[in-house]
């Protein structure tokens, strides 16, 4: 039962006001799944209720095995890590500072780091290949960097399952596929759970185990990433013109003019 | 761009230093001059009769440990806002809290003096405690509403206004004998502390900065934002909570005991942090509070020694010294802008 994430009848939203019902997923422990779906359908609210960040309003979640609504933010922690497209604004702290802080739910009351803490910061930089910005500036390196040090940090954090906000979102094609690899690598080597949310159609073809397909306040189709890019399904999920989307690749075709 | 870390050790050792060369330079100079082996005979044979001990223990001694402990209180309730409102020129007297504190403790005095009733220092520091709690309220009301921080430190500063203008009011209208008192005292002065009202500055300002420190770790987890915060596993709504009312507790001792001081709040965090290279709380919080010590123990020195025998108000000393800072932390190339 590790590792995996599971939701029964969830009800999402903000406040009283619900975005979507009636969410069953099934997560497997070290797949990759993401949501798909147009701005604004609720994918960035079913990850913070994921999170408990949002209160769930109706039904469950299951972090491997456990109900999540008995679960402390202490515990949670020790469970789940998550990165999003908004950089932090820091002051002072070195990239292996801000990877560092992944370390909070494991240390003691003032927070400093053992010799494991350590040795687990040094792993996290190593596996994203942040060696050589380790001890720059973190609020003057470029977004790219910022964005492979906040997955160390998350990594350093030793989840089971991690927790992706549009993760690759605003960066350039170097970076994207550095991001990618690392939450590839993530969830093959370590066998981490990843739940992320995606704009980019290729990307989600590409890497995802699983997608689920968000449309007007409920879950689309749900499965392989062959099984939802056909039948013109995302033209319509996200109401555009079938000729513009080639479903095998998932790019954009622009039309002559 | 590298950031290089250092042994904090001796930033510590030569801050304390500082301080205590400072402090026993207050002690010395005056009206009357003492000589350092006046102070070395108070502390280790206890005060004697002669009128050096008198001046040393009975009224330079008193105020030099009360610039020490409320300046110190003052920088560190302004890192507590700054970190808060993740906004770097958040401060006690900024945001309106000192002015909040003022009016309260004034409508507080003229009420209980015109009923003849002496009020004690407990009495004021509740009484600056409500002041400065209604304008962080007020402030955090307006919080929920907009995402501006710049709007909400213009609030701040509005309602500051409004508090001060409601508090000349009421020194327009209160009987005279109680002006003197009353005008003295919003001028923000160490003058005429006794060691009465340090004692219990000492144990309210000494807790509620042990209990900041305590909270090193999730306030430093908070430096990362809300969301990354409570990934972590922080309380970040009662961390709110608790920050605000510790950095009021601190404005509102400091506002009690000697008036609103300005500027100290907003500047001493920049420049320990100038030093230290590190907003880590767990160093930043004690470097703070010798920061403030010793630029307030120096301030109110210059308001002793400059004009003497007249007296300035010691924010006259700290604004012209401070703003400079403030103005160039803002403008400094590669500072925080949000």
């Amino acid at each position: 039962m590790s590792k995996n994430l599971r939701t029964e009848k969830l009800s999402v939203g903000y406040g009283k006001k619900c975005v979507i019902e009636g969410i069953e997923l099934d997560i497997e422990a070290g797949k990759i799944i993401s949501l798909i779906g147009p701005n604004g359908c609720g994918k960035t609210t079913i990850l913070r209720t994921v999170l408990k960040q949002l209160e769930t309003l109706a039904g469950s979640v299951y972090v491997s095995g456990r109900d999540l609504s008995d679960m402390s933010g202490d515990d949670i922690a020790h469970f789940m890590s998550m990165v999003t497209t908004k950089r932090p604004v820091t002051e002072l702290m070195t990239c292996r500072e801000v990877v560092a802080t992944g370390r909070y739910p494991y240390t003691g009351r003032f927070g400093l780091l053992n010799e494991k803490d350590e040795e687990k910061v040094r792993e996290a930089i190593e596996f994203m290949h942040v060696e050589s910005i380790a001890e720059e500036d973190f609020s003057k390196v470029s977004d790219g960097q910022k964005q492979r040090v906040m997955l160390a940090r998350a990594i350093c954090q030793e989840p089971e399952i991690l927790v992706l906000d549009e993760p690759t979102s605003f960066l350039d094609i170097r970076y994207k596929l550095d991001i990618l690899d690392g939450i590839y690598r993530l969830s093959r080597e370590k066998n981490v759970t990843v739940i992320m949310s995606l704009h980019e159609l290729d990307i989600a073809r590409g890497i995802s185990d699983k997608l689920v397909c968000i449309e007007n306040g409920k879950i689309g189709r749900v499965g392989k990433p062959d099984e939802i890019y056909k039948d013109g399904y995302l033209a319509k999920l996200y109401g555009i013109d079938p000729d513009c989307f080639d479903e095998k690749t998932g790019t954009i075709i622009l039309k002559e003019h | 761009m590298k950031i290089s870390r250092k042994n904090y050790f001796p930033i510590f050792i030569l801050l304390t230093l500082l301080l205590l060369i400072l402090m026993v330079w207050n002690i010395c100079t005056g009206s009357v001059d003492i000589s350092v082996s006046d102070i070395v005979g108070v502390l280790t044979k206890g005060r004697g009769n002669d009128t050096a001990s008198r001046i040393i223990m009975d009224i330079r001694m008193p105020r030099v440990i009360a610039a020490v402990v409320l300046g110190g209180a003052l920088s560190v309730s302004g890192f507590l806002l700054q970190t808060f409102f993740r906004n770097p020129i958040a401060g006690p007297y900024v945001l309106g809290i000192s002015s909040g504190a003022k009016l309260v403790v004034a409508l507080f005095m003229i009420f209980m003096l015109s009923k003849g009733i002496n009020i004690n220092s407990l009495g004021m520091v509740a009484a600056a405690f409500v002041g400065a709690l209604m304008v962080t309220g007020f402030v955090l009301i307006i919080s929920t509403k907009t995402r501006k921080m710049s709007l909400l430190i213009v609030c701040g500063i509005l309602v500051g206004y409004v508090c001060s203008s409601i508090t000349d009011l009421c020194v327009t209208f209160a009987d005279d004998s109680n002006i003197v008192n009353l005008h003295n005292w919003s001028m923000g002065s160490l003058s005429g502390m006794n060691w009465n009202d340090v004692t219990i500055m000492t144990i309210l300002v000494g807790l509620v900065v042990v209990i900041a420190f305590m909270y090193s770790k999730p306030i430093g987890a908070y430096q990362l934002g809300e969301t990354y915060a409570e990934s972590m596993g922080v309380k970040v709504k009662s961390l709110r909570v608790l920050v605000i009312l510790l950095s009021s507790a601190l404005s509102a001792c400091v506002t009690a005991f000697a008036g609103p001081i300005s500027f100290v709040g907003i500047a001493v965090p920049h420049l320990i942090k100038s030093i230290t290279k590190t907003a880590k709380p767990l160093i930043h919080i004690p470097a703070c509070f010798l920061g403030g010590a010793i630029i307030t123990v120096f301030c109110d020195g210059i308001s002793r020694t400059l004009f003497a025998p007249t007296e300035l108000a010691i924010s006259s000393v700290t604004s012209i010294l401070l703003v400079p800072v403030v103005i160039f932390m803002m403008l400094r190339p590669g500072g925080r802008n949000e």
